[in-house]
């Protein structure tokens, strides 16, 4: 009976921290960087979609603070020193917490889908003009031809996966938050 | 008269979730400023089991083969280097270390690999990597187990470089994507699809004669300047094993 209670409560407490494995598990896959899900070279952009299910359950302070910690984390895992990733990240924080759940499950799918791309497509050109701004002077036009191709790559590869993923990760984290 | 004293249980600090918060962010902060050295140490661990193996031999023989035809004819000037770059997984002596790719980024934003040597094996910043084919990038940061190199593809990158053929120095810039860019600074440069690009001897950043590519299209807008796209003899998105040259120029 004793072991019994003992293992439901340690099964509660690894529920109750799903949460924060999967928050874990970003800068891992951003390492990771498998090519096999990738388009010319271009992976989906992973922060996001944990981003946007964890702010619509959280709300929109709490977005922006985990929008803080992924940049935070993402940018020491990256060697460009002059570019950063958090103020799209602490943007899209903000804007997903805004976001009300939606009934319809069919049209919610979607929604992650058209969401994330957006999204993916701010932080995107926000890094861009970081890089613009920085290779002003030295008239340095040859780099605006691949950051188009990331952008589009990055928001065409996001928006396919956010529906998959967004959806599951959203009702994992209702799903941890039962047994808080 | 008394003054009316505010007692009060309700302030920040009384609070454990604000605690909480503020200890997550010096964590965070403390993984920004050391440059996730942590993170990187942490994922070496769990992709151990994952590294490369032996089966890229093929790709690895056909770029060695393409590495020495190239070499041959830097050979009678220079055939130190050939002797160093014999049997790419195997050795690991003083001079080179071999070390295997555990983390790529080649086609996006950022344009680096992790390798699977770190501090402890000797790695330095600065240090010179090279795959089979020629120069892959440079050493910019090392933790104790890893160290991420940024390649010459990066926008970061910037380098010196030897045309052979017309005996002119350029730089070499990254534009983030797979051609990086080989500025002359001469207009009467006399530069052609297929001249061979090695590193140059003035170089302060990397040792002469280390193969980098070949001249695949020369843009002719710029007058004040040439500029080339280069291809590169090393592939960075299918290397698995690569070396770290301990050279001091």
């Amino acid at each position: 009976m004793g072991a019994n209670f003992e293992s439901k409560n340690l099964m509660n407490k690894f529920f109750s921290k799903l949460s924060i494995i999967s928050f874990i598990l970003i800068p891992i896959i951003f390492l990771w960087h498998p090519n096999w899900l990738g388009f010319l070279g271009v992976q989906p952009y992973w922060p996001l979609f944990w981003l946007l299910p964890w702010s619509m359950i959280n709300g929109s302070i709490n977005g922006l603070i985990f929008g803080l910690f992924l940049g935070l984390i993402l940018d020491s895992l990256t060697l460009d020193d002059s570019f950063t990733q958090i103020p799209g990240l602490i943007f899209c924080g903000f804007l997903f917490g805004r976001i009300k759940l939606h009934s319809d499950i069919l049209l919610g799918h979607f929604r992650y889908g058209l969401i994330c791309s957006f999204a993916s497509f701010l932080c995107g050109i926000l890094y861009f003009l970081q890089i613009l701004f920085r290779n002003f002077s030295d008239g340095n036009i040859l780099i605006m031809i691949p950051s188009v191709k990331n952008i589009l790559a990055e928001v065409f590869l996001t928006g396919l996966f956010a529906p998959f993923i967004c959806s599951q990760l959203l009702r994992i984290f209702k799903f941890s938050r039962r047994y808080l | 008269m008394l003054g009316i004293r505010r007692i009060s249980t309700n302030r920040w600090w009384h609070k454990k979730k604000n605690w909480i918060f503020l200890a997550t962010f010096l964590f965070l902060a403390f993984v920004r400023i050391s440059k996730g050295s942590f993170f990187k140490d942490f994922y070496y661990f769990i992709s151990k089991p994952f590294w490369p193996g032996q089966f890229q031999k093929e790709i690895v023989l056909k770029s060695i083969d393409q590495e020495y035809l190239i070499k041959l004819n830097l050979l009678k000037k220079d055939n130190l280097r050939l002797r160093r770059i014999l049997s790419l997984q195997e050795s690991s002596n003083k001079e080179n270390i071999s070390a295997a790719v555990i983390s790529r980024k080649t086609g996006s934003w950022w344009r680096q690999i992790i390798l699977n040597k770190g501090s402890k094996d000797g790695v330095e910043i600065g240090n010179i990597v090279i795959g089979p084919g020629g120069l892959l990038g440079r050493v910019k940061e090392t933790s104790l187990f890893t160290s991420s190199v940024i390649l010459v593809t990066s926008p970061e990158s910037k380098l010196g470089v030897w045309v052979d053929r017309i005996q002119i120095n350029g730089l070499l810039v990254g534009s983030g994507d797979d051609y990086p860019s080989l500025i002359l600074y001469s207009k009467n440069a006399d530069i052609k699809v297929g001249d061979f690009v090695s590193s140059s001897p003035a170089s302060t950043l990397l040792p002469p004669n280390i193969p980098i590519g070949i001249v695949q299209s020369i843009d002719e807008k710029l007058k004040s300047k040439k500029t080339a796209k280069i291809l590169l003899l090393a592939k960075p998105h299918v290397i698995d094993w690569v070396q770290i040259l301990k050279v001091k120029i």
